[in-house]
């Protein structure tokens, strides 16, 4: 173990650091990491795709903290989910730890009207807030799926 | 290699390197199912979890559950006593009752502490008294390091696995690790370098305080328009994620509970002007 700080940063310093999307996988690269080894065809919906192997894939996009984040959803034959995937996020970059904030959570506050922990101050971090809208997406794909996509 | 998932309630990321010939694909899809296993048994939202079956059962009858809930329990016990209760697991209560977490019908759980922990022959877990476990503060960092020692038992000796901050690295190249400032949002904060080690970090908020001593240095920072992030480094990530609660509560870098666990403090305060790392 190795730890080197970096002990002032000036603004001055710094780089602006532009917009940054990571890239995970192209939606081919999704689908065969999902079902390895099958072919795909399109389907009448866009963005879904039916498996050689059975199942489908789902490209679906929600809203993270402040960018699109682009996903996949794996659903077997069975109606299950096999496997989720994240293609596009633009909210990561390198190797960050969680963000600081220091506008709206504190102001108004002084000395005379203490911190309340956990009821004045809220800050979601941007990758749990983009994991929470994944969760309520693959939820929506799964019943899309349900009503639509089985079998059909 | 670079690969994500939504997992334990974030984004987790995992980056590796390896020869060609190497099997990074089922390396880093392995590494995540053990990221995943981590978040079944371990979630406190899942109802098939065991955190949730010791929480609904357990102080009614020993309750038996996976091998590694039982490692990270005991790690969670021995950091109880050793941290003398700044880091504790059975927050259930407190969470439950100031909305971070959600009850589901558990309306009888009292406070307590991790004394309340029993280990029973046959990897069971006893409570005695109706208190309740979250492993927030500890299982992610567990995930991470399943996820490293996966990666590891493939042959991979250069990796990143960051589970929306907290991070392990392995591999001889130092990583940059910076915090994001949300305004404006495109500044990036480059704290330090990280080499073969792990991270992780806490703000005031979601911490249980269980320290005697009132803090000071959240509302001075708050006064002048600061905030602070509390890293601490240390050898696995289980042990940087646990030991932020420490950080957190006594605001001491030079904490000797850190010291005795081979991590460092380290506390960032970031303003419009500058970054500065204690």
């Amino acid at each position: 173990m190795k730890w080197t700080p970096l002990l002032v940063q000036p603004a001055a310093l710094l780089c602006m650091v532009p917009a940054h999307a990571t890239v995970y996988l192209s939606v081919e690269q999704a689908q065969h990491a999902i079902f390895p080894g099958a072919s795909f065809s399109p389907t009448n919906r866009s963005g879904v795709y039916r498996a050689s192997s059975g199942g489908v894939v789902v490209i679906d996009r929600v809203l993270g903290k402040h960018e699109y984040i682009k996903y996949a959803v794996g659903i077997t034959s069975r109606g299950t989910i096999k496997q989720v995937e994240i293609l596009e996020y633009n909210e990561s970059y390198g190797y960050e730890v969680r963000e600081a904030s220091w506008r709206a959570q504190f102001i108004g506050k002084s000395a005379a009207s203490p911190l309340q922990l956990n009821k004045d101050i809220k800050n979601i971090s941007g990758a749990t807030l983009s994991s929470k809208h994944i969760t309520d997406g693959v939820r929506r794909v799964l019943q899309m799926y349900q009503s639509s996509l089985r079998g059909g | 290699m670079r690969r994500a998932r939504p997992l334990l309630g974030t984004i987790v990321e995992i980056e590796a390197k390896a020869a060609p010939t190497a099997p990074l694909q089922h390396a880093i899809d392995a590494a995540f199912e053990a990221v995943g296993r981590v978040h079944r048994l371990m979630s406190f939202h899942d109802e098939d979890s065991d955190v949730t079956r010791i929480n609904r059962h357990a102080s009614a009858e020993g309750v038996p559950v996976d091998a590694w809930t039982i490692r990270v329990l005991r790690r969670a016990r021995t950091l109880f006593e050793a941290t003398s209760g700044l880091f504790d697991c059975v927050v259930g209560f407190e969470m439950m009752q100031n909305g971070r977490l959600p009850s589901r019908g558990m309306n009888n759980v009292v406070p307590g502490t991790s004394r309340a922990l029993e280990f029973l022959p046959g990897d069971r877990v006893r409570l005695s008294a109706p208190v309740a476990i979250d492993l927030g503060g500890i299982a992610k960092g567990f995930a991470v390091d399943r996820a490293i020692a996966t990666l590891r038992g493939y042959g991979i000796h250069d990796a990143v696995v960051n589970a929306g901050g907290d991070m392990r690295v392995i591999g001889e190249n130092p990583r940059t690790i910076h915090v994001r400032a949300t305004d404006p949002e495109s500044i990036l904060w480059p704290t330090g370098t990280l080499q073969n080690g792990a991270i992780a970090s806490s703000e005031l908020t979601g911490t249980i305080v269980r320290a005697a001593r009132p803090r000071s240095r959240s509302l001075e920072a708050a006064r002048s328009g600061a905030s602070a992030v509390y890293s601490v480094v240390a050898p696995n990530c289980l042990l940087a994620d646990a030991l932020t609660k420490v950080l957190v509560q006594t605001e001491q870098a030079d904490h000797p509970c850190l010291a005795h666990f081979g991590a460092i403090g380290v506390i960032t305060s970031v303003n419009r002007q500058e970054c500065r790392t204690h």
